[in-house]
């Protein structure tokens, strides 16, 4: 029998959990613990990783002021991801640790250090979630008027993975010799300066720190724009992709594929994972009910346009909810832009807001844990893999959830023999890699 | 009999020992030696720990890397996730990493600032640099570094900048109320639209206010703009050992420049770097002593650290003649302190001396080290040590016989803390 398995990997953020809900009272995780407890309730259910999503400002897209993100706590507060990553990889051993950080705003050689140093600490589970960042907010936070145009973004992020990869690759892999005759700890002569010198970077380097046991990262990356699915297929050990149903998904996955093999990349090294927001329950009908409750919510539909509106820098407070949205552009997330809008759909924007399901989600799961574990593995069979990446409603999570998830939907998974029971890799590309 | 005086540890996320006779260490860089450690520092009651860092392998000694990447003293780690993970396995001591106001983007900062002074229960702190190496400045795609005096200013306005986002949320600003549904109140976060000369910012901050509201601000300043700049916002100094009449004369200078600004001396800590060598026997610690400042490793070790910090290369001088004039526009206070014992000492007898830790020697069994430093507290008037090791190289041994011998022997004296009463990093600098 073939190995049908998949892989799995989960989508948050350092922002509240649950605090105004019957399960979910707290909403100052701040010192980090809830979350250390939730990558540890993962990796007992053996996920590939937890991956520490970013944005580094307060968005005003919605309505011209902060009101709306803030009363919802949408995207802010947020916490820096990397500290995150830092505690969850020394409070588990086998999971890997994914955090975003932006190539528009971090200085090369700082991210550089930054992600060997983590690759370090995580013993070589460590994974870089490549952003470009897509909001003028974030932009004018770091002094820039606005944001670089999208496409330009990713020429640029080309040329940062590069000199990052150089960094990387400056210390060769046994220059560490630790020779107590000569008492020479590293060897000089296999420490290389770079002298980088591209279009928009330049360093000399080498990297002042050793080679860590990846020797790089794990890239993750979620190019939703022909553009940057360029950019992932060439770059990316890891894809988080929404795409709407099987026969979306599958397009996406067959183009991500094409365009690594037409880069001479083997692309099963390249594992696409879809978001999805499983809702489940005790019984069919109670999970039913379940979606319908959070889908009638009186502060669904605005918390949904304040979301798109954030990624996007478009103002949704602006168009009727009865009406079909009019042609739109952004210079922010255009794959979000496109999955949310349904172009030529002609529905309303209030059918946009109940499809989107206050997430972007793949699929919409909704069931027992057997139920929702049966029909994951009918759509990876249509698609043809790589796994899931599970994101809460608004990314907003609770004990509840995760023990559903990770004590309910992923023991049912296991069962059937979809998901992986144990880790045989110690580090994370050799989890990715495994199956 | 003198006050109580505060304890911190300077070190640096290097290799552990790994060529001495009691270290094997350097093999892997996960941070598990220097976790221990400040699980040891915290038994010993220590206010912080603080982490150095630079962003480059040095070609200063000789032209190549050879001599910084033999003597370990590159590998450098980052040292904020250490910082991280030394918080998350104590629940008192602080922690202060480094980070450069040349090189990190300020939005950045504040904001990682912020995350890990939750993280750590508000026992964070920042040490200010402005980095002194034209290296550093290439590996960032500068040709070379700022001029010293403007790097200050550039400082000076980074400080305001990162202070303006730190307070862009009040610090009630978050109100979980249930019965609007409303998480945080928009109208207590503000844009800071700050344009300066050299950055420029909007703000606000997208994460909540920290428990200090402000990490702790530890600085390093020598020069006068760096010992404005201390004045103006540092909760605590680490200053070099140059003699008690220097050290008096330093901590007397902040505390007018303090009072200049309108702030209250007691706010600011000024610890002085030292090296203490303790043994059994007062014998045993002056002949360690000897054997490892005379070591021809410890020598080589020392003039490429010095090269490194003031990017001088002290391989064209003769260790037997005194030094020529010499310049820096890297760590100027680094190569005073160098040069203190006296321009008619020669090299050798000036790394021999005393090398980096200054020239207030402290070499003795436990109780004899531990009533010298509390002499010389008496007669500075204050505030502290920062202690490190004399060979920059640490191994267990080190470790333990300062917070298991002399420390205790402190304590005994009555001249550092044996309890926490506090427990933000802040509030310990100002217990006492």
């Amino acid at each position: 029998m073939s190995d049908k398995r998949f892989h799995m990997g989960w989508f948050m953020n350092f922002t509240t959990n649950e605090w105004n809900v019957p399960f979910g009272n707290d909403g100052m995780p701040w010192n980090g613990k809830f979350y250390i407890e939730m990558a540890q309730a993962m990796e007992r259910a053996c996920f590939d990783y937890i991956m520490i999503e970013d944005t580094l400002m307060v968005s005003e897209a919605y309505g011209g002021n902060s009101e709306v993100y803030l009363k919802y706590a949408t995207m802010a507060p947020k916490h820096d991801p990397a500290p995150l990553a830092a505690i969850m990889a020394a409070a588990t051993s086998k999971m890997g640790v994914v955090a975003t950080m932006s190539t528009t705003f971090y200085p090369p050689f700082m991210l550089a250090r930054l992600c060997s140093t983590l690759d370090s600490i995580a013993e070589g589970r460590f994974g870089w979630n490549i952003v470009t960042s897509g909001e003028d907010g974030s932009a004018q936070n770091f002094g820039m008027d606005k944001l670089t145009e999208h496409d330009l973004r990713y020429d640029i992020a080309d040329e940062y993975v590069d000199v990052v990869c150089k960094l990387w690759d400056s210390w060769e892999p046994d220059a560490v010799v630790r020779d107590r005759e000569t008492n020479t700890y590293a060897d000089f002569k296999k420490v290389h300066a770079i002298n980088f010198k591209g279009k928009y970077f330049k360093s000399r380097g080498p990297l002042n720190t050793v080679r860590s046991p990846q020797g790089r990262p794990v890239f993750v990356q979620a190019g939703g724009s022909p553009r940057g699915r360029q950019f992932a297929a060439k770059t990316a050990d890891s894809i988080i992709a929404v795409a709407n149903g099987v026969a979306g998904m599958k397009a996406y996955r067959d183009d991500v594929r094409a365009r690594a093999a037409a880069q001479g990349r083997d692309p099963d090294d390249i594992k696409v994972l879809f978001v999805v927001t499983p809702v489940l329950g005790e019984t069919e009908k109670e999970a039913v009910e379940r979606k319908l409750r959070a889908d009638s919510d009186p502060d669904f539909i605005m918390q949904a346009l304040a979301s798109i509106s954030s990624v996007t820098d478009i103002d949704f407070s602006q168009f009727d909810l009865d009406e079909p949205l009019p042609p739109l552009e952004t210079n922010g997330e255009r794959g979000s832009l496109d999955k949310f809008a349904q172009w030529g759909s002609g529905k309303t924007l209030r059918q946009l807001v109940l499809d989107a399901g206050g997430v972007s989600d793949s699929i919409e799961l909704v069931g027992t844990p057997d139920q929702v574990a049966e029909q994951m593995g009918d759509a990876m069979e249509g698609v043809g893999g790589d796994g899931f990446l599970i994101s809460a409603p608004y990314m907003r999570v609770s004990k509840q959830y995760i023990t559903e998830i990770c004590e309910g939907l992923i023991p049912a998974l296991q069962r059937r023999g979809l998901v992986r029971s144990a880790y045989s890799s110690p580090h994370l590309r050799g989890t990715l890699r495994e199956f | 009999m003198a006050g109580k005086f505060h304890l911190g540890w300077f070190l640096n996320f290097v290799a552990d020992e790994w060529n001495g006779n009691w270290g094997d260490g350097g093999r892997d860089f996960t941070g598990e030696f220097y976790v221990e450690m400040a699980r040891d520092l915290e038994r010993a009651r220590f206010d912080y720990v603080l982490i150095e860092d630079k962003l480059m392998v040095s070609t200063a000694y000789g032209g190549t890397m050879q001599h910084d990447l033999k003597h370990g003293v590159n590998p450098k780690h980052d040292p904020v996730p250490l910082a991280v993970l030394m918080a998350n396995a104590t629940t008192r001591l602080g922690v202060i990493p480094t980070m450069s106001t040349s090189f990190y983007p300020p939005f950045l900062l504040a904001r990682l600032c912020s995350t890990v002074d939750h993280l750590s229960g508000g026992r964070f702190g920042w040490n200010v640099v402005t980095s002194g190496e034209d290296r550093s400045a290439q590996n960032f795609g500068l040709d070379k570094l700022y001029e010293h005096d403007e790097r200050y200013a550039r400082a000076s306005e980074y400080l305001e900048l990162v202070s303006r986002l730190w307070e862009s949320w009040e610090p009630d600003a978050i109100v979980r109320d249930y019965e609007t549904g409303t998480y945080a109140d928009y109208t207590k976060v503000h844009t800071i639209d700050f344009e300066g000369k050299y950055f420029k910012s909007r703000g606000p901050l997208n994460t909540a206010p920290s428990p200090q509201y402000r990490p702790a601000i530890a600085q390093a300043g020598a020069s006068p703009p760096g010992r404005e700049l201390a004045a103006q916002h540092a909760d605590t100094i680490v200053a070099p050992a140059n003699g008690i009449e220097a050290m008096k004369a330093y901590r007397d200078d902040i505390h007018a420049r303090m009072k200049a600004n309108g702030r209250d001396p007691a706010h600011c800590k000024v610890l002085y770097i030292v090296a203490p060598v303790v043994g059994d026997t007062r014998q045993e610690a002056l002949a360690k002593r000897e054997r490892w400042f005379t070591s021809p490793r410890y020598i080589e070790y020392m003039l490429a650290e010095i090269s490194s910090i003031t990017e001088i290369d002290f391989a064209q001088f003769d260790l037997d003649q005194p030094l020529p004039e010499v310049w820096t526009n890297g760590e100027r206070g680094a190569l005073e302190s160098f040069l203190s014992p006296g321009r008619d000492k020669t090299l050798r007898e000036l790394v021999t001396g005393s090398g980096l830790s200054g020239n207030v020697q402290f070499c003795g069994t436990p109780q004899e080290v531990a009533e010298e430093m509390g002499a010389v507290m008496e007669q500075v008037g204050g505030d502290g040590f920062l202690i490190t090791s004399p060979v920059m190289r640490l191994n267990r041994r080190y470790v333990t016989e300062i917070t298991d011998g002399l420390v205790p022997a402190l304590m005994k004296l009555g001249l550092t803390r044996s309890q926490y009463t506090t427990t933000m990093l802040r509030d310990h600098l100002r217990e006492f």
